[in-house]
């Protein structure tokens, strides 16, 4: 299996990038400075309880949710869409592989540099929360680490896809910060349209219960839900967000869909990406 | 079994025909030239060799293997020297080099190869910093990891100085002597000439000559250039050689008369101007240039499709 050669040598480059060092110095100091703050006043950041270190978990996924994204842009746009534009995939291709596997090798190669960067930003970050909380749930810890791998593993699929449709890092460069703003900057507004617009274009208060799935779909809102999900106790506990499941009865309505969307998000777009990477005239 | 096999292979990026319904055989252990004007359709169909680009139509075999559907396999007995290709500026020379042995699965030290080709002072240097003529050579070492059975190199003489492309061409010749068909393309036919076995011209897509360099020259009438000296040159002479059968072009250059032998034996000139205008002192003969062949060979074939 050539991919994991492949991985390896594709993290060596790409975990050069200096756009990606600032990003993980930024998050990891802005993950301290904000980490201070919850701990000393967490009634500033809407908690009227005590500091945990399980209500750290919950803060600190408002920062990897944007963290993420942002690093999978900087780190996956130009997997094979800039070698493409170069003409380093010649000598990528020239050796005994397939299209295949290199398109799986970039996947992991670009993952792995983007969990790297972030899990120092996260230990950074936690270990200064757990110091000053004076306490640490390993429990929560463990689930929110899986769930953020889950994540990366999300963004690196859907970004080195991108990257695969194109020989142009202008357009791949297009599509991923498209793909940022319509899926986790505007995406809460597409369940209100679509709910107006079945409701024959009139306001509502009364929402289906399909909206749930539809808000779901930001790749953000589902890592969000899956915390839920994994950490539902931790959830009760805190303020403010024991209200995000309300009393409604269809199957589907579990924080588990957020699991089930962040899955998807990772097998459609490698489906389509490399359907175009295998197709293309290099 | 040949080593490359192109049959009715027809390539077509939108309106553009880039290759036209070619035939090329390459045969095992020789060295072959494959010669064309930018832009004639050599790299699209050196691209297809590789599996870069899928053909609109044709079939295509490397070292008997179909070139698409065991691209692995074909590139796993190759070494390919790409054209308008780019390091990774980020990895050293090494990295290039170890990384083409763990994909061949060759435990062979980077570093000789890279001696080889003349980079290994700069092995743990980043590419990114290298020469155009020092990523021509480690991109050639990447090529001969494993003891390829097939080179194809893809203008390998581009961004090397003279003394380069010398080496360049030594390396060729070492690597037929060891066994291996070597599949060059160029658009200069000087480097062609010194190493290749046989030439292909391509032109507008379609191989238009293919013969050894020898019989290039012989199947093209451009034939020789005599330059001869005589007790006296002037307009004179110069028109009374005009009138001889088999001679054209007749001009004084430098005090010497130039003469163009078209279809008379040169020696038969020789004896008509020696017996019949003026003795001759001496005399030169000089083979028209492989450039005149070339540029024939693909203008006309223009002329003839337009």
């Amino acid at each position: 299996m050539s991919a994991l050669s492949i991985a390896k040598k594709d993290f060596r480059d790409a975990i050069q990038s200096r756009a990606l060092w600032a990003l993980v110095v930024t998050f990891a100091l802005l993950s301290m400075i904000t980490t201070y703050g919850y701990a000393e006043a967490p009634e500033l950041f809407g908690s009227q309880q005590e500091a945990t270190f399980g209500g750290l978990v919950f803060f600190t996924l408002g920062f990897t949710a944007l963290f993420v994204p942002l690093a999978a842009i900087i780190v996956g746009y130009k997997a094979i869409a800039g070698e493409r534009e170069l003409g380093s995939i010649k000598l990528l291709l020239s050796q005994p592989t397939t299209r295949r596997d290199v398109f799986v090798g970039k996947v992991l190669g670009r993952a792995g540099v983007l969990a790297t960067g972030l899990a120092i930003g996260l230990v950074v970050g936690l270990i200064f929360g757990a110091v000053i909380i004076g306490g640490l749930n390993l429990y929560a810890l463990l689930a929110f680490v899986a769930l953020t791998l889950l994540f990366v593993a999300v963004y690196s699929a859907v970004m080195v896809s991108i990257s695969a449709t194109t020989g142009s890092t202008t357009r791949a460069t297009t599509l991923a910060i498209g793909f940022f703003v319509l899926f986790e900057l505007i995406w809460d507004v597409v369940p209100l349209a679509i709910v107006y617009v079945v409701q024959g274009f009139k306001f509502t208060t009364d929402y289906p219960d399909w909206a749930y799935i539809v808000t779901n779909v930001s790749p953000g809102t589902a890592y969000s839900t899956g915390l839920f999900a994994l950490l539902p106790d931790v959830a009760d506990s805190l303020e403010g967000n024991s209200g995000e499941v309300s009393e409604t009865d269809a199957f589907y309505q579990t924080p588990e869909l957020g699991l089930v969307m962040l899955v998807l998000w990772v097998v459609v777009p490698l489906l389509i990406g490399y359907y175009q990477f295998n197709s293309a005239d290099l | 079994m040949a080593a490359i096999e192109c049959s009715g292979l027809t390539k077509r990026f939108g309106d553009v025909l880039a290759v036209d319904d070619l035939d090329l055989t390459v045969e095992e252990g020789e060295i072959y030239g494959f010669l064309g004007p930018n832009g004639a359709g050599k790299s699209t169909t050196i691209d297809i060799l590789l599996d870069f680009v899928r053909p609109t139509a044709g079939e295509v075999t490397v070292l008997g293997h179909d070139a698409q559907d065991d691209g692995e396999l074909v590139r796993q007995k190759i070494g390919v020297l790409p054209d308008a290709y780019h390091v990774y500026d980020r990895l050293t020379g090494r990295q290039h080099v170890e990384f083409a042995c763990e994909m061949k699965g060759s435990n062979q030290d980077p570093i000789e190869l890279l001696e080889r080709t003349g980079v290994a002072e700069a092995a743990d240097r980043k590419a990114g910093g290298f020469s155009k003529g020092m990523r021509q050579r480690l991109v050639l070492a990447m090529a001969l990891v494993g003891e390829p059975e097939l080179l194809i190199l893809d203008e390998p003489s581009t961004g090397l100085d003279p003394n380069g492309a010398r080496e360049m061409r030594e390396i060729i010749t070492a690597e037929n002597e060891r066994g291996a068909t070597v599949f060059f393309s160029s658009h200069i036919m000087e480097q062609v000439e010194a190493v290749c076995d046989r030439v292909g011209i391509i032109n507008q897509g379609s191989l238009v000559a293919e013969n050894s360099i020898d019989g290039l020259r012989n199947a093209t009438e451009t034939g020789e250039t005599l330059y001869v000296t005589l007790d006296r040159v002037d307009d004179a002479v110069r028109q009374e050689i005009a009138t001889l059968d088999g001679v054209a072009d007749v001009a004084i250059e430098d005090g010497r008369i130039r003469l163009a032998v078209g279809e008379r034996s040169k020696f038969r000139v020789l004896e008509s101007i020696d017996d019949g205008v003026a003795p001759i002192q001496d005399f030169e003969v000089v083979e028209s240039s492989l450039e005149d062949l070339f540029v024939r060979y693909t203008t006309e074939a223009q002329e003839v499709n337009a």
